[in-house]
């Protein structure tokens, strides 16, 4: 424990995607409601080390600030969460930040995750175009079906789901819950259920909906709160029943 | 996307995961298999196993009369080996490569259903390593129980005989017990049945109740077998028969 006057953090360093990994201490003032974030922001203004070695600012990335955009998840004290939204007063000190183990490191705690986003075209995480002309006004949703998809489109992409999954990694490929929880969405939608058939056939192939061990890590670290195991169970069973279908029509 | 710093070397660097693979390949199949197989048929089997072996609380009589009317049912060895052996053996054996090719993170994330999903293994592994040994004593050698039914309890009593056995007895019970009861959740949950959070939570507690009903009867029965005066084997017949054959 530093003076509680102080905040320590030990920051995961990586110069280049190929570089070897280190292990960097910093020492800031504490004041009231500072974040990871705003900690690294004053590490970036005075990049010296706890021991008053001068260093390069350490690279992260993030944007909004306010838990909504996504970019900044890393792992604060060994779990997947959201910096900006991580209070330095509720952190056990030093505060340990790593870069998410599953994604390939671009530099210290910016990793690339793209993964999720060739996830979501691999299942068609979109509404298609549904003439090339003004059809009027498109079907409307039933109150009960807006209640269900509102939560569901609060996904903000951060992959924390992804990386808290025991069954996320390089053996399984697995999708992971968010790309099966847009499905669920995309699925709800009446424009967007024309590829339905489509968007569960796809998370029936390797690495999809199956590898999913039912650990339910992915709901309990997501930072919307988007209820991922039932995502999980209910396209799981949409998918049961068109595999099933599929034995008899095809 | 590109990635910025300098293009030292190019070698070893982190892939990350590979994106879903839409469409593509059969670990599907074979995973719901997996998963099936769990309920049916080797759920069922073990639904009647311990039916089968709760017998022996009605005394040795009626435990051979079970036995005798088990290895009476016609293409019996057929039935062992396409409904209860081969089944286990998938089973078993794509379960330790499901288990391989999990990352167990219960350290940093030290959630009930992470626990859970560690038990899962844990349970099935131990079960793996008690069947073939039970299998080993009871079936496959020493007097053949399918042809001398009226020797089953005697033969399960002698075993009996050595505290370590019935403590891995015991152990086998419990792990199986749990390892099915939690596996009917898990079936539930992947299968679509129980969609919602408070059926899932429902369902749960029916689980509980059917891990402890399997423990409950399993040890009734141990305690059958070690309270009833050692019975004797049929004489004149010694181990060391053919086991496929009746
Ligand atoms: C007593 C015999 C057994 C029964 C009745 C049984 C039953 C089940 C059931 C019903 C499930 C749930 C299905 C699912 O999660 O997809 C399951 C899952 C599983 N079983 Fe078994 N099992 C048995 C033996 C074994 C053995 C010997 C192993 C070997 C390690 C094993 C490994 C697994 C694994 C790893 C899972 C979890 C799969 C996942 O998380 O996706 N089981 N089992
Ligand atoms: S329920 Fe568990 S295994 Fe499935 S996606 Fe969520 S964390 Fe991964
Ligand atoms: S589902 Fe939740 S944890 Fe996963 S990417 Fe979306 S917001 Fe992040
Ligand atoms: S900076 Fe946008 S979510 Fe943290």
């Amino acid at each position: 424990m530093g003076n509680s006057k102080t905040v320590r953090f030990k920051i995961k360093r990586q110069a280049s995607p190929a570089a070897k990994s280190y292990w960097e201490e910093f020492e800031l003032p504490r004041h009231s409601g500072m974040n990871v974030i705003s900690s690294l922001m004053e590490i970036a203004g005075n990049p010296v080390t706890r021991d008053g070695r001068t260093t390069t600012p350490v690279t992260y990335d993030s944007n909004c600030l306010e838990e909504i955009c996504g970019s900044c998840a890393m792992l604060i004290n060994g779990k997947a969460r959201m910096a900006c939204s991580a209070l330095v007063d509720k952190l056990d000190q030093p505060i340990r930040l790593e870069p998410f183990s599953k994604f390939p490191v671009v530099r210290d705690l910016a990793v690339d995750r793209s993964v999720l986003f060739e996830n979501l075209k691999a299942v068609k995480a979109w509404v298609p175009i549904d003439g090339s002309y003004d059809l009027g006004p498109g079907p409307r949703l039933t109150m009960q079906d807006q209640e269900a998809a509102y939560p569901l489109s609060r996904c903000i992409s951060c992959c924390c789901c992804m990386e808290a999954c025991p069954q996320f990694n390089e053996e399984t490929n697995f999708v992971g819950a968010a790309a099966i929880s847009q499905v669920r969405l995309f699925n709800t939608h009446p424009t967007g259920s024309a590829l339905k058939r489509e968007r569960l056939s796809a998370l029936m192939g390797d690495g999809g909906i199956h590898e999913c061990g039912y650990a339910q890590n992915c709901v309990e670290v997501c930072p919307k709160d988007i209820p991922l195991t039932r995502s999980i169970a209910e396209v799981g069973g949409a998918v049961m029943k068109q595999a099933i279908g599929d034995l008899f029509r095809k | 996307m590109s990635a910025t710093a300098s293009p030292s070397a190019p070698f070893d660097v982190d892939e990350g995961v590979s994106p879903l693979r839409a469409g593509q390949g059969h670990s599907f199949l074979l995973r719901r298999i997996h998963s099936l197989s769990g309920i049916i048929p080797v759920g069922a089997f073990l639904v009647e196993h311990f039916i089968s072996n709760a017998f022996a609380t009605r005394g040795p009589g009626a435990y051979a009369k079970q036995v005798e009317l088990l290895s009476g049912f016609p293409f019996v060895v057929g039935l062992e080996l396409f409904g209860i052996w081969l089944p286990i053996l998938y089973h078993a054996l794509y379960g330790f490569y499901i288990w391989y090719r999990g990352e167990s993170n219960v350290a940093e994330y030290p959630w009930t259903g992470n626990w859970m999903y560690n038990s899962q293994r844990w349970t099935g592994a131990i079960a793996f390593f008690y069947m073939v040994w039970h299998t080993w004593h009871l079936r496959f050698s020493g007097i053949h129980i399918l042809s001398h039914p009226a020797s089953a309890f005697g033969k399960v009593q002698l075993e009996f005989q050595n505290p370590l056995a019935v403590a891995f007895y015991a152990l086998g019970i419990f792990c199986a017990s749990w390892h099915f009861a939690y596996g009917l959740w898990l079936f539930a949950a992947k299968w679509g049945i129980t969609t919602g959070d408070a059926a899932r939570r429902r369902f749960g507690y029916v689980c509980f109740a059917v891990g402890l009903l399997f423990m409950l009867v399993g040890a009734v029965t141990m305690y059958s077998f070690l309270s009833t005066p050692l019975q004797r084997l049929e004489p004149g017949v010694s181990g060391a028969e053919s086991f496929v054959m009746k």
